[in-house]
């Protein structure tokens, strides 16, 4: 049968117990902006792309050059591995692609956690000078990691979206994966938040050698290059009941 | 609505205007609209209102150019954001206030308010 979601890798890489970043666009484009930092500053190389005729029939152009919106990305040593797109995920396609995509990892034996770069979205965002970064684990193994680098936990509460399929996902397979959440816009980019997520992953991965400063300082500029993806996003999360993050579940302790 | 829209919906326009990306909250005895303006300084927004619509110019300090890029496919540079709301209630104008912090503008507007007390019978 063949695959809704295919991820094609575009060359023979050759990976070195890789730990995987995935920033797929979310709330606040933060996990979006963090996974196009590191790549840029890093410079990654493309080393794959994910398509499905569940995603938009839309090619992105860069120098001239035609690519694929969903992309994979890897260091020189196939050690850290980057997920971004520069389209939305259409909620149909989340299933798919998180199943795909843990099939994939479980195929690289990845050993080290996924790690989702996300926002957790705050009404009052605009008073909040530093956001805080919380984490949530896929299984008992993955929130002691998280308690290991001193994240506070997210204890109660709903999750809507990629990440938290990529959390199940992942868990099925008895794969360890979090999510690093920072507080931030709902429906504006937040490259505040994405520079506090950063800080955060850096502690799971020694070798990200990038300086937030430079993040902060074109702060502006990727806001207003990010604001139709962020309107995209916002549309499509409506539909993936990211408001449900706002509700208590029944069940609180 | 899914992702769908508009063939020539675009959120810029050849005027040198930007739109802005904003939100609309409606509570119960205001509407709170914030509106995101990277590169705005306070004394470069205008606002006005009416009892129904609210109407947003923000100039930025420095104009976006962007070089060979999309449709255009030539310079193109943005000097502001403009957008005109149509508000879902009536509000008073004159009580309106509106803040900017770290590049978002926040306007609370009241709503009228006509109380009546209601005898139970």
């Amino acid at each position: 049968m063949e695959e809704i979601v295919r991820i094609v890798e575009e060359e023979e890489t050759v990976y070195t117990n890789p730990i995987v970043l995935e920033g797929l666009p979310d709330v606040g484009l933060v996990g979006t902006i963090a996974a196009s930092f590191i790549v840029e500053k890093l410079e990654y190389r493309e080393i794959g792309h994910i398509e499905s005729e569940l995603f938009p029939p839309v090619m992105v152009i860069h120098d001239g050059r035609l690519e694929n919106p969903f992309r994979i990305y890897s260091d020189a040593d196939g050690r850290t591995i980057v997920i971004l797109s520069e389209v939305a995920v259409p909620p149909k396609a989340v299933y798919p692609l998180t199943t795909a995509l843990a099939d994939w990892f479980r195929k690289l034996e990845v050993q080290q956690p996924i790690i989702s770069i996300k926002g957790l979205p705050m009404k009052n965002r605009m008073d909040i000078e530093k956001p805080e970064v919380f984490g949530v684990g896929n299984s008992a193994s993955a929130v002691a990691v998280l308690k290991e680098k001193q994240l506070d936990l997210l204890e109660e509460g709903f999750i809507a979206g990629t990440y938290a399929m990529m959390l199940r996902e992942c868990a099925k397979r008895q794969i360890s994966a979090v999510s690093v959440l920072a507080q931030c816009y709902p429906v504006y980019p937040d490259p505040g938040a994405a520079a506090a997520a950063i800080e955060v992953v850096k502690k799971f991965v020694t070798a990200l050698d990038v300086d937030v400063a430079e993040l902060l300082e074109n702060a502006e500029e990727i806001k207003l290059r990010a604001r139709d993806l962020m309107q995209q996003t916002t549309q499509s999360a409506q539909e993936m009941q990211k408001g449900m993050e706002q509700d208590m579940p029944i069940m609180y302790r | 609505m899914g992702l769908e829209r508009s063939l020539l919906k675009a959120t810029w326009g050849y005027n040198g205007n930007l739109e802005p990306l904003y939100e609309v909250e409606d509570l119960e005895d205001l509407i709170l609209v914030t509106f995101d303006l990277p590169r705005v300084k306070k004394e470069d927004v205008e606002v006005h209102t009416t009892r129904n619509t609210l109407e947003v110019t923000a100039r930025m300090s420095n104009a976006v150019c962007w070089e060979r890029w999309g449709v255009v496919q030539k310079k193109i540079a943005f000097q502001s954001f403009k957008k005109q709301i149509r508000l879902p209630e009536p509000i008073e104008p004159e009580q309106v206030e509106a803040t900017l912090k770290n590049g978002v503008l926040r306007i609370a507007l009241p709503k009228i308010r006509q109380k009546v007390s209601i005898k139970l019978v």
